[in-house]
């Protein structure tokens, strides 16, 4: 059974361009978000019909040169953006970690930000007391549990996001290059907890540059290059396939 | 809608505590920024321009504060998407509840405001009577009328930050074509159709008919707001599902 079913799927990103025209040309590329035509924002395809499949329990690897559509599909697995073409199919709770943290709230305390995304992630409010003192253990953040988050360092904030998500217990990870600002001690950490989660059928889609990380942790891996699936397959294949295109011939 | 309450209840929390959070005085500028405006448009149009309005202070705050509510809740929620990326960019929540959340922290900073003050008019003269079991809908009325405006703005808002400061300059003009420190009888009788197109004009005069003149609104008083907010929702939330599909790639 497949937890993830990715069809032909086309992302359009519109990139503007910094010619600041008239006030009508302003208007005109206004009503063009409507459906109108004009515009000065040029097209720009992230994503050309990539099409790829994880079976439940599976762990992915996505790699593949800046800017070649790995965060983009990694948003659009998350709902967050939707697909121009093609079809997403998601089955199950999926947490995303993308980029830093889940996007929490600077002003507010390490705990008060559990409450809010721990809420938006689907934590129950009965048991989110209980909970939030294992997500502080977890991140070792129990000595700034009161303090505000902008005053935390962004390996703190990265370990308070993958506490929170681990702690709602989805059936679908989604991970951006997020580890590599944790220290070793703590990815040594993660790494285990998210083998234990294999182990118990769990989902991973991993996006990174460490290679070795995606070696070690995911079976098979997608290999993308502006924005099309250059190669999908067992991990070991892939990889090695990207080194030769990085290599040159 | 009903699946997400708790999400919804915990996030107007958050922005509570977000408005007032590294204010010493805190919800207190809430009661002294009414209380000042109403002392000062006393001191400018009944003592000075001497405009012949017995009480004019509570004339006033039965204006000032529902004209409050529209002017900071719709200002409050135009930056709701457009000033939350990371959470439109890397959660999945269904988009319309950050505007959602904010007018709500703003209603209920509203209805507090009203409490807190509703002493205060009573020390300056103002009767209570039973027709005040009526204001709840004029109130909820706002509401879906600040909603809907707040949707438009909100998407709108998130391609082109302009729709903020043309927003601000809206509001100001609202401020004078709403009958907050005077009567809406001073407008020349072929003009009273379109003034009363603005939905804050049938609304403040309700809210002063329930605590000022102490009469009850007639249903024409709160039919015409009721069917202007749901138009504007009709037309906002269109707006917004819309635009909403692109939000995460501008935000």
């Amino acid at each position: 059974m497949n937890v993830i079913e990715v069809e032909d799927v086309w992302k359009k990103f519109m990139i503007p361009h910094e010619r600041k025209g008239s006030v009508l040309d302003a208007i005109a590329s206004t009503l063009s978000l409507f459906g109108g035509r004009r515009s000065i924002f040029e097209e720009f395809w992230a994503l050309r019909s990539v099409t790829f499949k994880v079976p439940k329990g599976g762990s992915i690897g996505i790699i593949g040169e800046n800017g070649s559509g790995k965060t983009t599909l990694l948003r659009l697995i998350a709902n967050v953006m939707k697909p121009d073409q093609g079809r997403i199919h998601v089955d199950g709770r999926v947490a995303p970690m993308l980029e830093l943290g889940l996007g929490f709230h600077p002003e507010l305390t390490v705990k008060e930000n559990i409450v809010v995304f721990g809420a938006i992630m689907g934590l129950k409010r009965n048991k989110l007391r209980k909970q939030t003192d294992s997500i502080i253990e977890f991140a070792e953040l129990k000595r700034f549990e009161d303090a505000p988050l902008k005053t935390l360092s962004s390996g703190m904030q990265m370990r308070l996001g993958f506490s929170v998500a681990i702690e709602t217990d989805p059936d679908i990870f989604l991970i951006d290059e997020a580890l590599a600002v944790g220290d070793m001690e703590f990815q040594q950490k993660c790494l285990s907890k998210f083998k234990e989660f294999k182990n118990g059928g769990k989902t991973i889609v991993l996006v990174s540059h460490a290679l070795d990380l995606v070696k070690e942790f995911c079976e098979n891996s997608l290999l993308l290059s502006k924005g099309e699936v250059i190669s999908f397959g067992e991990t070991e294949t892939v990889v090695n396939e990207y080194i030769r295109r990085v290599q040159g011939p | 809608m009903l699946e997400h309450r708790e999400v919804i209840w915990i996030l107007v929390k958050k922005d509570f505590k977000i408005r007032y959070r590294s204010s010493v005085l805190g919800f207190l500028w809430s009661l002294l920024n009414p209380l000042s405006m109403m002392a000062i448009l006393t001191l400018v149009f009944s003592l000075l321009l001497r405009v012949g309005i017995r009480n004019f202070p509570i004339f006033l705050l039965t204006a000032l504060l529902p004209w409050r509510f529209f002017q900071i809740g719709t200002m409050q929620s135009t930056g709701s998407i457009a000033g939350n990326p990371s959470l439109i960019k890397k959660i999945y929540l269904p988009r319309h509840i950050l505007v959602l959340t904010s007018n709500l922290a703003s209603f209920v900073s509203f209805l507090i405001e009203f409490t807190a003050l509703l002493p205060v008019m009573i020390a300056l003269g103002m009767t209570v009577t039973l027709h005040i079991l009526l204001l709840p809908a004029v109130m909820i009325i706002e509401f879906l009328v600040v909603l809907g405006i707040s949707l438009a703005l909100a998407a709108l808002n998130v391609f082109y930050r302009d729709f903020y400061q043309i927003w601000d300059i809206a509001l100001q003009l609202g401020f004078f074509l709403s009958p907050v420190f005077y009567d809406p009888s001073i407008i020349p009788e072929r003009y009273q159709f379109y003034y009363s197109l603005n939905p804050m004009t049938r609304i403040i005069e309700s809210t002063r008919k329930i605590l000022f003149y102490n009469v009850l609104p007639t249903l024409f008083d709160l039919a015409t707001p009721l069917l202007t907010a749901l138009i504007l929702l009709a037309i906002g939330y269109a707006i917004f599902r819309r635009l909403e599909p692109r939000f995460a790639e501008v935000t």
